[in-house]
C-alpha cells in the first residue's frame, strides 16, 4: 500500500466539480483501490457522494491511500492532479 | 465504553486558545457549533484528537466539531459548565457569525438576549407576585398576616432585586466575567443604597459630596437599562483591561480597575442622565394627561409599556399619589391597567397561537402574570421579543386608556374626574376592587385586551420553524407534478426546479457538461427554488448551501445551482432542509436569489446529476 498525505490549498475545498474530476482521474486507473482519509473518516475515493460528503476545505489534510494496481504511479498520478487542482 | 463528556469538554476547550477565543457555542444534532475569534490559536490537531470528537471543519465562520446524535448535547451542557459561557441558539451563533445585523436591531435584541435566561426566575416571580397581592384585594385584613408577608418576601425577591439577574445574564452577553456582573448589579441595589421605589418628591435621597461633584445614594430598582449598560461598560473595560494589563499583575488590576471605573461611571454618568430622563418622561406624562379629548391618554396608555420596557414605570406611583391626595380620585390607574392588560391579551394571542412548545410554556404563564399586573415577564419573555405584540399591545392600550378617559368626559387641567381607582399601585385584575366603577372597567379592560390580542392574532406570525424540523410538505407541493428528466431502471427523477429543460451538453460549465460527474441535465430557471425530485433522503447540504445530495433505491443525485457559485459563499442561498432530512418529491429543498448570482456574475443554470450513472443501467436524461 502506499500512502500519502496533502493539504487543501483551493480557498473553497474539495466541492463538486474537482471531487468529480478526482473521481475521474482515479478512474483512469484501474485496478487501484484509493480510500481517501481525513481525520477519522474514511471514504473510498470513487465514490463522488462520499467525497462531497466530507466537506473538505482550504488548509485541510487527507491521506490518500492507493492500494492494488501500479501503486506508485497511481499515487503519483493523484498527487499531481491534487497539486494542479486543489 | 461510554464517553466521559466532562473530560471531553474540557479538552475540546483546552485547545481552543481560552475563552476568550470562544465567541459563542451551540450545538446542532450532531455537531458542537463554536464561533471562534482567532482561528490561527486553534490547535486543529490536538481538537481532532479528543476522545469523542468524530471530525471537525470550519465553514461560514463556525467550527464544527462532529460528536454525534445523543452525544452531543451532553458535550455541550458540559462545554458549557467548563467555559461558563452562556447557551446560545443555533440562530445566535449563526448572528454572531454574520454580525451582519443593523445596529438598531442589534441594540432592540439586546434586552431581549438579557432576559430570556433569566425568564424562568421572573415568570415564577411575577406570576407568585401578582397572586400574592391580588389576594388582599379580595381577602380582608391578609395583608397583616404572617402569611401575607413571608409570601410577599419569596415573591417579590426577583424583583426586588432584579437588576442582581439582569446584570448576570448581561455579563455572560456582553463577554464579561459574571461575578464582576454580580458585583456591579448588587451595588446598584445595595441596601445602603435609598430604594428607588420609595423617591418621592418630599423623599430625596441623600448625596455624597465627592468635593467637585456629588453622588446621589439612590438604588437602582426595578430598572433594566441602565444596569444593562453599566454591564456594557464593565464588559468593555475588563475586555481591554484583559488585553492590555500584562499577566502578572491582571488578576488584581483587571477586576479592581473594571470594578472602580464602572462603579464610578455607572454613578455619575449613566445614573445622573437616566435620573434627567426619568423626570422628561415623569413631567411629559404628568402633562399629558391633561391633554384633552382622551388624546393624552391614549398616548400616554400607548407609550406606557415603552416605559415599562426602560424601566421608569416605578416613578408613576408618584403620580399616582398625588393625584389620590389631590382630588381622592386615581385617574391614572385605568390608563396603566389598560395599557399592561393589553400586554397580558397580546401575549395570550401568543401563548394560543404559538406551536413552539418552549415559547408556549413562557408566554402562558406571562400572560397570567401580566393580568395580575406584572408585565415584564411578557414584555420582556414575549411581546417585547416578537415586536408585532408589543405593538399590538401599545395599539390596545391606547384604545382602553381613550374609552377610560370619556368614562369621565374631557379631563382639561384641573377638572374633576370620575373614573378612577381610589388607591394606586395596582392594575389588571387585582385592581378590580379598587375602582369606584366596576363594570366599567371591566369593559375597559376587555377593550384594551381584546384590541391587543386581535392584532396579536391577525398580525404576528410565528418565524419558520427551525430547518431540521421538516416544513409541511403538503403546502410546498407545486400544484402540477414535475415532469421526469431522468429514468434509469431503479427509478423516475422529476425536475428540480421550474424552469427550462436543457441537455447535459448544454450546461456552461465543461465538467458538468462532459458527464465527468455523472449523467443529468440542467434547468434554466424560473424561480428561485429547488425542490426534491423524489421521495428520498438529503445526504448532505452543502456548507454554501448552493448544493444538495439525496439518495433513494440506489440513485445518488446531485443538485447543483449555478456555475462557481461556490465562490459566493452561501450567500444569496437559503438551505430548507438538513443533512439526513426524508423528502418528499416537491417539497423545498434550497431557495436561491437569481438577483444575487447574476450580481455576481455567475450563470444560474441548476444542475443535476446522477452521479452514479456508471452504475446504474437503463439511465436515460431529458424529458420524454
Amino acid at each position: 500500500m502506499k500512502t500519502f498525505e496533502y493539504t487543501i490549498t483551493d480557498p473553497v475545498g474539495i466541492h463538486a466539480r474537482p471531487a468529480g474530476l478526482l473521481v475521474k482521474e482515479i478512474k483512469s486507473h484501474a485496478g487501484s483501490a484509493v480510500t481517501i482519509t481525513k481525520g477519522e473518516k474514511s471514504v473510498n475515493a470513487l465514490k463522488l457522494m462520499a467525497l462531497m460528503q466530507m466537506g473538505i476545505k482550504q488548509g485541510e489534510t487527507i491521506t490518500v491511500s492507493v492500494e492494488g494496481g501500479d501503486e506508485a504511479a497511481t499515487a503519483a498520478a493523484i498527487e499531481a492532479f491534487l497539486k494542479a487542482n486543489l | 465504553m461510554a464517553l466521559d463528556y466532562r473530560k471531553c469538554a474540557e479538552e475540546i476547550f483546552s485547545h481552543l486558545g481560552g475563552k476568550e477565543n470562544i465567541i459563542s457555542a451551540a450545538h446542532c444534532a450532531t455537531r458542537l457549533r463554536l464561533v471562534i475569534a482567532d482561528n490561527s490559536k486553534l490547535d486543529i490537531k490536538a481538537l481532532e484528537d479528543v476522545e469523542g470528537v468524530k471530525g471537525l471543519f470550519d465553514s461560514n465562520g463556525q467550527l464544527q466539531l462532529i460528536i454525534g446524535t445523543g452525544t452531543v448535547n451532553k458535550v455541550y451542557d458540559e462545554f458549557l459548565a467548563v467555559t461558563g459561557l452562556t447557551a446560545a441558539s443555533k440562530a445566535d451563533v449563526k448572528a454572531a457569525a454574520a454580525s451582519r445585523m443593523p445596529l438598531w436591531k442589534k441594540i432592540l435584541k439586546t434586552p431581549g438576549d438579557v432576559f430570556v435566561p433569566i425568564l424562568p426566575a421572573i415568570v415564577a416571580s411575577g406570576l407568585m407576585m401578582g397572586l400574592v397581592e391580588a389576594i388582599p384585594k379580595f381577602v380582608d385584613g391578609f395583608e397583616n398576616t404572617g402569611w401575607f408577608g413571608f409570601l410577599d418576601l419569596v415573591a417579590n425577591t426577583a424583583f426586588a432585586l432584579l437588576p442582581v439577574l439582569v446584570a448576570i445574564s448581561a455579563a455572560r452577553v456582553f463577554g464579561g466575567n459574571i461575578f464582576l456582573g454580580a458585583v456591579i448589579g448588587l451595588m446598584m441595589v445595595h441596601p445602603a443604597l435609598m430604594n428607588a421605589w420609595t423617591v418621592t418628591p418630599t423623599n430625596q435621597p441623600p448625596v455624597w459630596d465627592m468635593g467637585f461633584f456629588t453622588i446621589s445614594q439612590v438604588g437602582y430598582q426595578g430598572h433594566v437599562i441602565p444596569v444593562i449598560l453599566a454591564v456594557l461598560l464593565m464588559s468593555t473595560i475588563e475586555k481591554w483591561l484583559h488585553k492590555h494589563v500584562p499577566e502578572m499583575i491582571d488578576l488584581f488590576v483587571t477586576p479592581l480597575c473594571t470594578v472602580l471605573i464602572t462603579a464610578f461611571a455607572t454613578f455619575t454618568i449613566i445614573g445622573p442622565v437616566f435620573s434627567i430622563f426619568e423626570n422628561w418622561v415623569l413631567a411629559g406624562a404628568k402633562w399629558l394627561i391633561t391633554v384633552g379629548y382622551g388624546i393624552g391618554a391614549a398616548i400616554m396608555g400607548a407609550i406606557y409599556p415603552l416605559t415599562v420596557v426602560m424601566g421608569l414605570h416605578h416613578m408613576y406611583n408618584v403620580i399616582e399619589a398625588g393625584m389620590i391626595s389631590a382630588t381622592g380620585v386615581n385617574s391614572w390607574m385605568p390608563i396603566a391597567s389598560a395599557a399592561n392588560f393589553a400586554q397580558f391579551g397580546a401575549c395570550l394571542a401568543v401563548a394560543i397561537k404559538v406551536h413552539n412548545q418552549k415559547t408556549k410554556s413562557v408566554a402562558l404563564p406571562s400572560s397570567l402574570s401580566a393580568s395580575l399586573g406584572i408585565t415584564e415577564p411578557a414584555i420582556f419573555g414575549i411581546n417585547f421579543r416578537f415586536m408585532k405584540p408589543f405593538v399590538a399591545g401599545m395599539i390596545g392600550g391606547a384604545v382602553g386608556s381613550l374609552f377610560a378617559s370619556w368614562m369621565h368626559g374631557t379631563n382639561m387641567a384641573g377638572e374633576t374626574v370620575s373614573f378612577g381607582a381610589t388607591t394606586y399601585g395596582v392594575t389588571g385584575i387585582p385592581g378590580i376592587p379598587a375602582v369606584n366603577n366596576v363594570p366599567m372597567y371591566l369593559v375597559e379592560l376587555l377593550i384594551a385586551s381584546g384590541i391587543a390580542f386581535l392584532i396579536t392574532w391577525v398580525i404576528w406570525k410565528e418565524d419558520a420553524p427551525a430547518k431540521k424540523e421538516a416544513p409541511a410538505p403538503v403546502e410546498e407541493l407545486p400544484a402540477e407534478p414535475m415532469p421526469s428528466v431522468i429514468r434509469c431502471a431503479a427509478g423516475e427523477i422529476l425536475q428540480p426546479c421550474k424552469g427550462q429543460v436543457i441537455d447535459r451538453e448544454q450546461i456552461p460549465d465543461e465538467t458538468f457538461a462532459a458527464g465527468i460527474l455523472g449523467e443529468g441535465i440542467g434547468v434554466v430557471p424560473e424561480d428561485g427554488i429547488v425542490i426534491a425530485p423524489f421521495d428520498g433522503t438529503v445526504t448532505s447540504v452543502f456548507d454554501t448551501r448552493h448544493a444538495v445530495t439525496l439518495e433513494k433505491d440506489g440513485m445518488e443525485v446531485l443538485i447543483h445551482i449555478g456555475v462557481n457559485t461556490v465562490n459566493m459563499q452561501g450567500e444569496g442561498f437559503t438551505a430548507f432542509v438538513e443533512e439526513g432530512a426524508e423528502v418528499k418529491a416537491g417539497q423545498r429543498l434550497l431557495g436561491f436569489d437569481r438577483e444575487a448570482i447574476k450580481n455576481a456574475g455567475y450563470n444560474d443554470t441548476v444542475v443535476m446529476l446522477l452521479t452514479n450513472s456508471d452504475d446504474l443501467e437503463g439511465v436515460e436524461c431529458g424529458l420524454k
